[in-house]
C-alpha cells in the first residue's frame, strides 16, 4: 500500500545495535524519567511533612482546651447572708448579687486553706483569684435552682482561674508569673497544697464543646458550642438554598438553554463569580440583606444567605461538569424511546450525575463552613454569644457567631488561655469538616452507579 | 454532478411508509445532506450504504427528528410518515419517537436492570397499567429480541452487565417494547462479533413482519443479506436507490458500482 518506491525504502541500514545495552538516547530518557519521579516523590514528601507538622501542632496546642481544672470547695451557704427570714423564696435569695456570693466563696476558701494547714500571707480577697470570676455566679445559679440548699454547707466543683488551669497544664510557671498582676507565686503554693489534698482536679471540659463564649476576663468558661450551633444553622440555610437553586440552574443551562451569546455571557460570569473574594459577598450581604431587606444583623439566616451566594457558583460549575460527564448516548437512548427532554434528564442523566453533584455540594459547603471574611461584615465576628438561642426558629434569627469567627475572635484576645481555646476550636472545626467529607463519601457510595 | 443525482430512479414502492422529498441538512455551514428523496416501504428492510460521512446516519436521524437535539442542525424539505409531515410545527417529536424507534451504533442500555431497560418506554407512554401487563410486555419484547432465554433468569440484574451482543439485543428489545411502526437502526452490528451479528440479522428479518426497518450499515454483505431495498449515499447525495438485488448485481450508477466493488470508499 506504500507509495514509496521499493528501492528508496531499502536504503542502507544502520549498523545493528545490541538490545542488551541501552543506546545514549534511551539512557538519557531513562535518566529524565528517574529525575521526574524523584521530583514528584520529593514534592509528595514535603507536602506530607507539612501536613504532619500542621496536624501535630494543632493537636499539640489544642488538646489542653479539652480539659479544665476545677477546685472542689465546701461552701457554707449561710442562712443569715442569703435568706435571713428563712422564707425559702427564690425571689428573696435572688436579691443577693454575685458580690454577696463572692464573700461566701472567699470565706470558704480561707477556711479550706486553714483546714489544710497551709500557711500563706494572702488575704481572702486575693485567694479568690484562684477561682474563676464566674465562680460566684455558678454558686448563685445552683442556689437559685434549689433554694433548699440555703443553710447547708455544699461541696461545689468550681472553675479554677485560667492561670491556675495554665499552671496545671504547664503553660504558666513561677517565672512567668513574676510580673503578672493577676496571680503570684504564693498562689501557686496554695494550689500545690490543695492539689496534694485532692481538692484540685483536671477533668474533661464538656463546657468547651457545648458551652457559650465568655467575656475576656473568663477564658476558663469560654466554649464553642453556641458558635457551632450558629455554623450548623448556616449550613442548613446554605444546603437548603444553594443545592436546589444551583442544581436547577445547572440543569437548565446544561440541558435546556439555547447556546447563544446570552448564555455564554452567563457562563463566563458564573466562572467569574466563583473567583470573587468572599469578603465582597459579605459587603453584598450587608447591603442587600441587612440594609435593604431589613433582616437582623449577626443572624445565622443572613450568614447562611451570604454563604449561599458564595457557594452557588461552585455548585453550578461542579454540577454542570458532572452533567456533562454523563455520556450523550444515555440521553440519545432515552430520547430514542420517546422520553421528553425532562424525562431524559430526571430519569437518567441526573441519577448518574448525582454522585458528582453531591461531592460538589459538600465541597462548597465545606468552603462555606470555614469562611470568616464575609461574616465580618454582617456582624457575626466579635459578637459574644453568651447563651444558646431560645428555639429552633430563633436560632436562625437571633444573633450568633460561627466556628471560624469564634476561633478568630479567641486568637485576637490577649489572654494566653484563649490561645489554647483557639487551637481547640480548630480541632473541632476540622472534626466537623471530616464528618462532612465522610458524609460525602458515604453518599457517593450510595448513589454511585457505573455505565 | 446535478445530472447524476438521479432521484427519479427511486423504485415504485407498493405501500410507502415514509416518503422523504428534497431533504437537505446543514450542520452550521456544512451541507451534510443534499436533496434526498426516498420512499421507504412498509414491512420491508431498507438499507442505507455508503462511505463514512456520506450522510446516511444524518438522514436516518432525520426520520425520527433526533437531529433536533443538535443545536446547529437545520433540516429542510419534507418527510411524511403515513402522509403526515413529521416536521410540521404541530408534531411533538416525543410522540413521533414513540412511533419511530431507534437503535444506536453503540449499545447504550440504561444503567438499570434488564427489566427496567425494557419497561422504561412502555412506562413513560402509559402502555401498561398493571404489573402483570408490564411483565407481559417485557417478556414479549425480550422474546422478539431473542434475548428472553438468556435474560429470563436475571431480569433484575444490571443491563450493563450483559455482553456487547446481548446489550445490543437489549437495546432492540427496548426499542420494540413501545410498539413502534418504524425501527431505525444506526449500524447496529458495528460493535458486535460475527455470531452476535448473525443473531441481530436474524432478528431484523424477524422484525420485518411487523415493522418497517431502516438500517444503516457499513457492511455491504450485511445490506445484501438483510435488506429488500438499498440506498447508496455518496458525499451527502442519494446516488442510487432500488431493489437490493439490482443494486448489488446490476447497479445503474458508475459510483455505486465502484463502491460495491471496493474501488471507492
Amino acid at each position: 500500500m506504500t507509495d514509496l518506491p521499493l528501492d528508496a525504502a531499502a536504503g542502507p541500514r544502520p549498523a545493528p545495535r545490541s538490545l542488551l545495552e541501552a543506546d545514549p538516547r534511551t539512557a538519557a530518557r531513562n535518566r529524565a524519567e528517574a529525575r521526574f519521579r524523584a521530583y514528584g516523590l520529593a514534592a509528595l514528601l514535603v507536602g506530607l511533612a507539612a501536613l504532619v507538622l500542621l496536624l501535630g501542632s494543632i493537636l499539640w496546642n489544642g488538646f489542653p482546651a479539652f480539659t479544665q481544672t476545677r477546685v472542689s470547695l465546701p461552701v457554707e451557704l449561710s442562712q443569715a447572708e442569703l435568706d435571713p427570714e428563712g422564707t425559702g423564696d427564690p425571689a428573696v435569695i435572688a436579691k443577693t448579687s454575685t458580690f454577696g456570693f463572692d464573700d461566701l466563696i472567699e470565706a470558704a476558701l480561707a477556711k479550706a486553706v486553714v483546714e489544710a494547714g497551709i500557711g500563706t500571707d494572702l488575704e481572702p480577697g486575693d485567694l479568690a483569684d484562684l477561682l474563676s470570676s464566674g465562680a460566684a455566679a455558678q454558686v448563685r445559679d445552683a442556689v437559685l435552682a434549689d433554694p433548699s440548699l440555703v443553710g447547708q454547707t455544699v461541696e461545689f466543683d468550681l472553675l479554677a482561674s485560667s492561670r491556675v488551669d495554665g499552671y496545671l497544664k504547664g503553660r504558666v510557671t513561677r517565672e512567668s508569673l513574676a510580673d503578672d498582676r493577676n496571680l503570684s507565686p504564693a498562689h501557686l503554693d496554695v494550689v500545690d497544697a490543695l492539689a496534694a489534698r485532692g481538692a484540685v482536679s483536671r477533668g474533661f471540659n464538656a463546657a468547651f464543646i457545648l458551652g457559650a463564649d465568655a467575656s475576656e476576663k473568663r477564658p476558663e468558661a469560654a466554649g464553642i458550642g453556641v458558635a457551632t450551633l450558629g455554623s450548623l444553622t448556616m449550613m442548613l440555610v446554605v444546603l437548603g438554598l444553594s443545592l436546589p437553586l444551583g442544581v436547577a440552574a445547572s440543569i437548565y443551562l446544561e440541558e435546556f438553554a439555547p447556546k447563544n451569546r446570552f448564555t455564554d455571557f452567563i457562563e463566563v460570569n458564573i466562572a467569574n463569580l466563583a473567583a470573587v473574594p468572599s469578603i465582597v459577598f459579605g459587603i453584598l450581604g450587608l447591603v442587600a440583606f441587612i440594609q435593604f431587606a431589613g433582616l437582623p444583623a449577626s443572624a445565622p439566616l443572613v450568614g447562611g444567605l451570604v454563604l449561599t451566594l458564595m457557594t452557588l457558583p461552585t455548585i453550578v460549575i461542579v454540577t454542570r461538569a458532572s452533567l456533562k460527564s454523563v455520556p450523550p448516548s444515555i440521553r440519545d437512548a432515552a430520547l430514542g424511546v420517546g422520553a421528553s427532554r425532562m424525562q431524559a434528564v430526571f430519569h437518567h442523566v441526573l441519577p448518574l450525575a448525582l454522585p458528582g453533584i453531591m461531592t460538589g455540594a459538600i465541597i462548597g459547603m465545606a468552603r462555606a463552613l470555614g469562611e470568616t471574611a464575609p461574616l465580618l461584615l454582617i456582624g457575626m465576628v466579635g459578637f459574644v454569644a453568651s447563651n444558646a438561642p431560645d428555639g429552633v426558629l430563633a436560632s436562625f434569627t437571633s444573633p450568633n457567631s460561627a466556628m471560624p469567627a469564634q476561633i478568630y475572635e479567641w486568637a485576637k484576645r490577649a489572654d494566653p488561655a484563649y490561645y489554647e481555646r483557639a487551637w481547640g476550636g480548630i480541632i473541632l472545626l476540622l472534626v466537623f469538616l471530616l464528618l462532612m467529607n465522610l458524609g460525602a463519601v458515604l453518599l457517593r457510595r450510595r448513589f454511585e452507579r457505573r455505565w | 454532478m446535478n445530472d447524476m443525482r438521479l432521484t427519479e430512479r427511486a423504485p415504485v414502492v407498493d405501500h410507502s411508509k415514509i416518503s422523504a422529498r428534497n431533504v437537505n441538512v446543514h450542520y452550521g455551514p456544512a451541507h451534510a445532506l443534499k436533496d434526498v428523496s426516498v420512499e421507504i416501504g412498509d414491512r420491508l428492510v431498507t438499507a442505507f450504504i455508503g462511505p463514512s460521512g456520506c450522510g446516511k446516519s444524518t438522514f436516518l436521524r432525520c426520520l425520527n427528528r433526533m437531529n433536533d437535539t443538535i443545536p446547529i442542525a437545520r433540516v429542510t424539505g419534507s418527510i411524511e410518515l403515513d402522509g403526515q409531515d413529521i416536521y410540521d410545527r404541530r408534531v411533538d417529536p416525543v410522540q413521533l419517537r414513540a412511533k419511530v424507534g431507534m437503535v444506536f451504533q453503540k449499545p447504550n442500555p440504561f444503567p438499570k436492570s434488564i427489566y427496567e431497560n425494557v419497561a422504561y418506554g412502555p412506562r413513560i407512554h402509559g402502555l401498561a397499567r398493571a404489573r402483570a401487563d408490564m411483565d407481559a410486555i417485557v417478556e414479549k419484547a425480550l422474546r422478539r429480541a431473542a434475548l428472553w432465554n438468556e435474560a429470563k433468569d436475571r431480569l433484575h440484574s444490571p443491563g450493563t452487565g450483559l455482553s456487547g451482543g446481548q446489550q445490543q439485543r437489549l437495546c432492540i428489545a427496548r426499542a420494540v417494547a413501545t410498539e413502534p411502526e418504524v425501527l431505525l437502526m444506526d449500524e447496529p452490528c458495528s460493535a458486535l462479533d460475527p455470531i452476535a451479528t448473525a443473531q441481530v440479522e436474524e432478528l431484523i428479518d424477524e422484525l420485518r413482519r411487523s415493522y418497517s426497518v431502516v438500517i444503516v450499515t457499513h457492511s455491504m454483505q450485511q445490506a445484501a443479506r438483510v435488506s429488500q431495498r438499498t440506498a447508496f449515499f455518496h458525499l451527502g447525495s442519494l446516488v442510487e436507490y432500488g431493489e437490493t438485488g439490482q443494486i448489488f448485481t446490476n447497479p445503474r450508477d458508475p459510483r455505486t458500482e465502484s463502491y460495491i466493488s471496493g474501488r471507492i470508499g
